[in-house]
């Protein structure tokens, strides 16, 4: 997956979480930049991406992303095995989409 | 030896400060070893007694955290490090729990089932609160590796530098040491003026604001105290007075603290950034003792919402989002982990049922906020006109909200409390003092008929009272505060103006710089400040 597309599918994430399609993340977004992005929502946006992309991130990364654009990069660690972190099998669960 | 004291201002400080300079120009370790030396110094000035308490808790500590770092390095389990981390931690909680809790939760026993429990009357050491969230900070942080190596030194210095020591701001190992590592020690013009400048910004809102406000919202909480009624307009003098009591108290300790550490060259993080002009109580928290926000957030909150989160979706629940807001999803990962964090700052900041009670409402607000605003997306999607006029009544919601709040920190007692609550609801009724019936003329007949009655109440104190409070409410929503008059000098750590924007939008005479227009207005701050220093006052957050 190009970092591009994990991009992507973090905006659809987030538009999601905070009713917001104008959002559009990019590698240098920042959460203060983006409305409402508070922390309650940033741990619900960890635990999106989490689920979408069947990784566990550890709590001490959590506290030290300083943008979008580190977690993309700890993400295609995560996801090409370059790290210790436990990989679980990639699930497609859409827990965050609209019923319909 | 209070930072507002002769003693420290005028001997302490200077002795400390030359000292550390002059070793400065020999050796760094020197002058970085006399800042430990007098930084314990200035914790036994208090009571000599409590360095016997403080020392060996920090050697425990430094102990947990060097067994913590071998693990590191041997690459161990992280089922191994967990638990010696739960280990470090039970032990500050258990610490702190001793001496701050324990006779809470004695007479709470007592009270309860109507047992005996002799209660201990522990005298709690200083800063307690602070120093034991900082340790435990510095723990988890290098359990997470966040921290790869460190020295006795170094965690000498970063637990005990004395300008944070007492009450904050709470601090990051890692913010910290690399400044400490970096500076050279030697007396610097810049940090010096800033630093001084910072330092009597501070003295100033302490002993002038603050202190010349606090005589005068005290009775009302005595008068409670005692039985009294509070009617409804000196019930909101009570809150909306001891808000801006406290807010200029504690942000002036602030300043005095990042003065104080500036002076050593060092930038401590910022602790307030003008929190009464906040519009929504989500963001209050971001600009109100943000140290404090910052630490319950990360060690405390997320953590929680994080576990809560996982646990919700691992049984095929949905998680919570505004697009499919579920009902148990809000109050199972929202409201449940908000209440229970802004419970433990309650009872952080006091053992008593008055700051649980001050935290559980907080606690409260914050849900309700946040619960507004997934329901304004969905109802109010024009943002503009949201902006418009939320941005308003939210500042003039949340003030009142938190001024309100303020009497549970403040009464002595919850039944106090209580009465001023029913004051500020207006159930205690109207009153004016009586003086003031005398000079309203035939006004006094109408207010008489709309219920308002006359009281004993010195018609002076009232509107010296009701000035102060309108002249500290202009200080405190209109002028710029002191990191925005210094931002070009990074006054707190990461604290700089942002790049194409002024710092003060048409009020640029209010910018600090080393010029003679401001070493005069700040030498008839200094001399106000100095000649206000007097009697007993403390600082309202160093009992805590």
């Amino acid at each position: 997956m190009t970092q591009q597309e994990i991009l992507g599918e973090f905006s659809r994430v987030l538009r999601d979480l905070l009713l917001n399609d104008s959002i559009a993340l990019t590698m240098g977004t920042r959460r203060e930049g983006i409305p409402g992005w508070d922390s309650f929502n940033y741990i619900n946006f960890i635990v999106a991406v989490e689920t979408e992309f069947g990784v566990k991130f550890k709590i001490a990364d959590v506290e030290s992303f300083a943008n979008v654009g580190e977690i993309v990069i700890k993400l295609e660690d995560m996801l090409t095995g370059n790290t210790r972190s436990s990989l679980n099998s990639p699930r497609s669960v859409r827990i965050y989409r609209d019923k319909d | 030896m209070l930072f507002n004291s002769t003693e420290f201002l005028f001997a302490f400080l200077p002795i400390v400060l030359a000292t550390f300079y002059l070793l400065g120009g020999v050796s760094r370790v020197a002058a970085i070893r006399w800042l430990i030396l007098a930084s314990l110094l200035f914790y036994a000035w208090w009571r000599p007694v409590n360095v016997l308490i403080i020392v060996p808790s920090m050697a425990i500590n430094f102990a947990f955290a060097r067994t913590l770092l071998q693990l590191d390095l041997l690459n161990a389990s992280r089922i191994l490090s967990k638990v010696v981390l739960m280990l470090g931690i039970l032990f500050n909680v258990m610490f702190l729990g001793v001496f701050k809790y324990l006779d809470f939760l004695f007479s709470s026993i007592n009270d309860a089932f109507g047992a005996n429990l002799p209660l201990q009357h522990i005298i709690l050491p200083l800063g307690i609160s602070f120093i034991t969230f900082q340790k435990i900070a510095f723990l988890v942080d290098v359990q997470a590796g966040r921290i790869k190596s460190f020295t006795l030194q170094d965690y000498c210095t970063f637990v005990l530098f004395f300008p944070q020591l007492v009450a904050g701001p709470i601090v990051h190992y890692r913010e910290m040491m690399p400044q400490f590592h970096a500076i050279d020690c030697r007396f610097d013009k810049t940090n010096v003026s800033v630093g001084i400048t910072l330092l009597l910004f501070g003295l100033f809102k302490k002993v002038v604001l603050a202190d010349k406000l606090a005589p005068l919202v005290t009775p009302i909480y005595d008068h409670a105290a005692a039985g009294g009624r509070i009617s409804f307009l000196m019930a909101w003098m009570a809150a909306v007075g001891f808000t801006l009591q406290v807010y200029f108290d504690f942000s002036g300790y602030t300043d005095m603290a990042l003065g104080l550490a500036r002076l050593f060259g060092i930038r401590l993080p910022p602790n307030f950034d003008s929190p009464l002009r906040a519009s929504s109580i989500i963001d209050f928290w971001l600009r109100w003792h943000m140290t404090l926000t910052r630490f319950l957030t990360a060690y405390i909150y997320n953590p929680m919402v994080l576990s809560l989160t996982r646990r919700r979706l691992a049984t095929g629940k949905h998680g919570f989002s505004a697009r499919n807001p579920a009902f148990g999803a809000f109050v199972s990962l929202l409201m449940t982990p908000t209440i229970i964090t802004m419970f433990i700052s309650g009872l952080w900041h006091g053992a008593g049922y008055g700051f649980v009670v001050w935290g559980v409402l907080h606690g409260l607000y914050i849900t309700i906020n946040h619960g507004w605003r997934i329901a304004a997306m969905r109802w109010w999607p024009n943002r503009q006109s949201y902006e418009r006029i939320m941005k308003p009544a939210g500042l003039a919601l949340t003030f009142i909200s938190v001024a309100a709040t303020m009497v549970f920190f403040r009464a002595p007692t919850i039944t106090s409390a209580l009465d001023l609550v029913k004051g500020l609801i207006g159930l205690n009724g109207i009153t004016l003092p009586e003086a003031a019936f005398q000079h309203l003329g035939s006004l006094a007949g109408t207010l008489h008929e709309l219920g308002v009655v006359a009281e004993l109440w010195s018609i002076h104190d009232f509107i010296k009272t009701l000035m102060w409070i309108l002249f500290l409410m202009i200080i405190a929503l209109a002028c710029p505060n002191t990191l925005e008059i210094l931002c070009p000098y990074e006054p707190a750590l990461g604290v700089r103006p942002k790049l194409g924007k002024p710092v003060i939008s048409r009020m640029s005479f209010a910018e600090w710089s080393p010029s003679f227009g401001w070493a005069i207005a700040v030498s008839a701050i200094a001399a106000t400040a100095i000649l206000s220093i007097g009697g007993p006052s403390e600082f309202l957050y160093w009992n805590f």
